[in-house]
């Protein structure tokens, strides 16, 4: 958004209709977890430093081409969270000194993978959130490492093909709760998001911004390319997504959570599933029902517990 | 030596043809060298792929800048300079491309001396990447040119290198690979092993030499935001997004709150703009505009419509 514009998202009409974000950027035709990056960009505005952990994000800045306006730093994958303080540090320190005039104050913006957020970067997580680091960290969720070629991580959804999960039955591990995680350590706010739905990330993106201390946020991030499926469909992946109960938006201020969209008939689970190439073998060569009722029952049990 | 490079799109499987065709070498008792290049290249986007092969170790490194064969899997990018496909080719090459047009056609439009072999491009597929089988036929038809693989050496190669996939994939590609040989054969051995290049006679490539300089000369700082413009990924589209502005009702711009990439801008009479320099055809646009504004056509016809239209 265009600096100092009252910026109220009631409506697709209040959307952006020009964007801050770059083009030229080399992610993926398609690419859920670049459709979240652009759409929030367009309302945190330029006055923000990225601190990127290895993943595909990380091939957004090749220099000398970068689509962000303002600063970028790229840590280790597992040490973006201390990359944000050292940065906040800085300018806070520069503020008070009187080098950095307060006006030209920015925020400073976490993005990693899933392979961070949910593994290797926990603890720099836990840390920063820990000492209330005044920060925003998105995890784009594409549900694997897919910088490297889609092996499965932590957020790897039961059942899902990765190239290290190739057997019949796929990935037999089960999908880590990082929002409830998060939340577990009172940060100002934790909330889930998806591309797909516009209106509800801009809502959240707009909430946050009146707020200091450690924001968090998750993306789901259709990926064609590590989930097998023509781009075309990355936004009716993650309208599915929602519609189905795979992906709840919710979110969670002072030691509550709320969800912002509640399907009111979630759609069965397999019209998610089907379209995928990495849940291929729950319906080829013969539909696996067992398979399906016990993923489609882990969804059902999860909205019976929610009231609000 | 055989040097090889084979150039193709992402998604067509060109990585995989140039490792099928290094194990059938690998097979035959050659010393083997073959990688794609890896870089921040994504679906659609030209890539390249090459195979080493030889009798004696193979210690040249790097991309082939003097090749022996040159196989292209997509003609359209035949004619883009970012795709490199024309790179360091001479009289002594072969160059193979999958096209539904002629040597001569090739030969008067390139004015190469190099050697044109066209591999008949199977029926017309609408998006380029999606061309099936294309890795194993590109594959198939540089073994046979060598004339050092034998076909059985190939069949067992292509199925050790697709076994993963399963049987009825390998059997598919073995058929569409056998007929690509087979079709191959009246050139079989065209493609010449070239000498070791040797310290004396090393010509140096055209490359601009850039003197050392401190880093914050040579890497200087960039002040400007968005640098990434400059790139332009609208190369790796093989479908392009049309906007029929009569369907248009310039809804709330859902196309370009939708695109991932930012290319749609609403133009100040309120009405979507597509950026063909950026825009990388995931046809996200199409799939989602609600009155069905916006088709998809493949991107070589949609050129040769431009270049139709600007001649007349
Ligand atoms: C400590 C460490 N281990 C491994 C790597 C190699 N690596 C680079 S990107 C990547 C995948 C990251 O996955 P994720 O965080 O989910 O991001 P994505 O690639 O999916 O965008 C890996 C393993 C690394 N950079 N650092
Ligand atoms: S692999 Fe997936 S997350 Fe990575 S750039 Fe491609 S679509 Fe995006
Ligand atoms: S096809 Fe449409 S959605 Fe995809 S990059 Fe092009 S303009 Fe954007
Ligand atoms: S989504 Fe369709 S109707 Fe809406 S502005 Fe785009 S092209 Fe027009
Ligand atoms: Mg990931």
């Amino acid at each position: 958004m265009i600096e100092g514009t009252p910026v109220h998202f009631h409506r697709m009409k209040d959307m952006p209709s020009s964007h801050l974000l770059g083009t030229g950027t080399p992610m993926c035709a398609g690419c859920g977890g670049l459709e979240t990056l652009h759409n929030m960009y367009d309302i945190l505005g330029e006055k923000t430093v990225f601190v990127n952990a290895a993943g595909c994000m990380t091939l957004l800045s090749v220099y000398p081409f970068t689509p962000f306006r303002g600063g970028w730093l790229y840590t280790s994958m597992a040490s973006a969270p201390a990359g944000a303080q050292g940065v906040r540090d800085a300018m806070d320190i520069m503020i008070k000194k009187k080098k950095l005039p307060e006006d030209e104050n920015m925020e400073v913006v976490v993005v990693t993978g899933d392979g961070s957020a949910y593994g290797m970067g926990m603890s720099a997580t836990s840390g920063a959130m820990d000492r209330n680091l005044n920060f925003i960290y998105l995890c784009y969720d594409n549900e694997g490492y897919g910088n490297t070629g889609q092996q499965y991580s932590a957020a790897t959804p039961h059942a899902a093909i990765t190239s290290t999960s190739k057997g019949s039955h796929g990935y037999p591990g089960f999908k880590k709760d990082l929002f409830s995680i998060w939340a577990a350590h009172h940060p100002a706010y934790v909330a889930t998001i998806i591309g797909a739905e516009p209106l509800d990330l801009a809502k959240k993106i707009e909430k946050l911004q009146g707020m200091t201390g450690p924001r968090m946020l998750i993306s789901l991030a259709p990926c064609p390319t590590g989930w097998d499926y023509d781009p075309q469909l990355s936004v009716e992946i993650g309208h599915l997504a929602v519609q189905t109960g795979v992906w709840p938006l919710k979110e969670y201020i002072n030691g509550k959570v709320t969800h912002t969209k509640i399907p009111k008939q979630r759609k069965p689970v397999e019209e998610y599933l089907k379209l995928q190439g990495r849940f291929k073998h729950l319906f080829y060569p013969q539909r696996d029902e067992q398979g399906i009722a016990e993923i489609q029952a882990r969804i059902d049990a999860y909205w019976d517990n929610v009231t609000e | 030596m055989f040097r090889i490079r084979f150039h193709g799109r992402g998604g067509q499987g060109m990585k995989t043809a140039s490792r099928i065709l290094g194990t059938a070498f690998f097979i035959e008792g050659y010393e083997v060298q073959d990688a794609p290049r890896y870089g921040a290249e994504r679906r659609g986007a030209p890539i390249f792929a090459y195979v080493r092969a030889d009798k004696v170790a193979v210690n040249e490194r790097g991309i082939i800048s003097h090749p022996d064969l040159v196989v292209v899997s997509d003609d359209t990018l035949v004619g883009m300079p970012a795709a490199g496909v024309m790179q360091g080719i001479d009289q002594n090459t072969v160059l193979l491309i999958n096209s539904h047009e002629t040597a001569d056609t090739w030969q008067q439009r390139l004015n190469t001396q190099a050697k044109i072999i066209i591999l008949p491009a199977q029926e017309e597929i609408e998006d380029r990447a999606e061309l099936p089988y294309i890795g194993s036929q590109c594959a198939a038809a540089a073994a046979a040119l060598s004339h050092v693989i034998s076909k059985q050496t190939f069949t067992q190669a292509l199925t050790e290198e697709l076994q993963h996939l399963g049987d009825e994939v390998v059997k598919q590609n073995l058929a569409v690979a056998s007929t690509a040989f087979d079709a191959m054969a009246p050139h079989s051995g065209i493609v010449k092993e070239s000498a070791l290049p040797s310290a004396t006679d090393y010509i140096k490539p055209e490359w601009i030499e850039l003197p050392f300089e401190k880093a914050e000369i040579s890497a200087p700082a960039i002040h400007s935001g968005a640098t990434s413009v400059k790139v332009r990924t609208g190369l790796w589209r093989t479908m392009r997004p049309v906007i029929n502005y009569e369907k248009c009702s310039g809804c709330w711009w859902i196309c370009s709150t939708y695109c991932p990439d930012g290319a749609i801008n609403v133009t100040d009479d309120k009405l979507p703009d597509i950026d063909y320099d950026h825009c990388k055809g995931c046809l996200v646009c199409v799939a989602q505009c609600p009155p069905h504004a916006i088709e998809s056509i493949p991107e070589h016809i949609a050129k040769e419509k431009e270049l139709a239209g600007a001649k007349s």
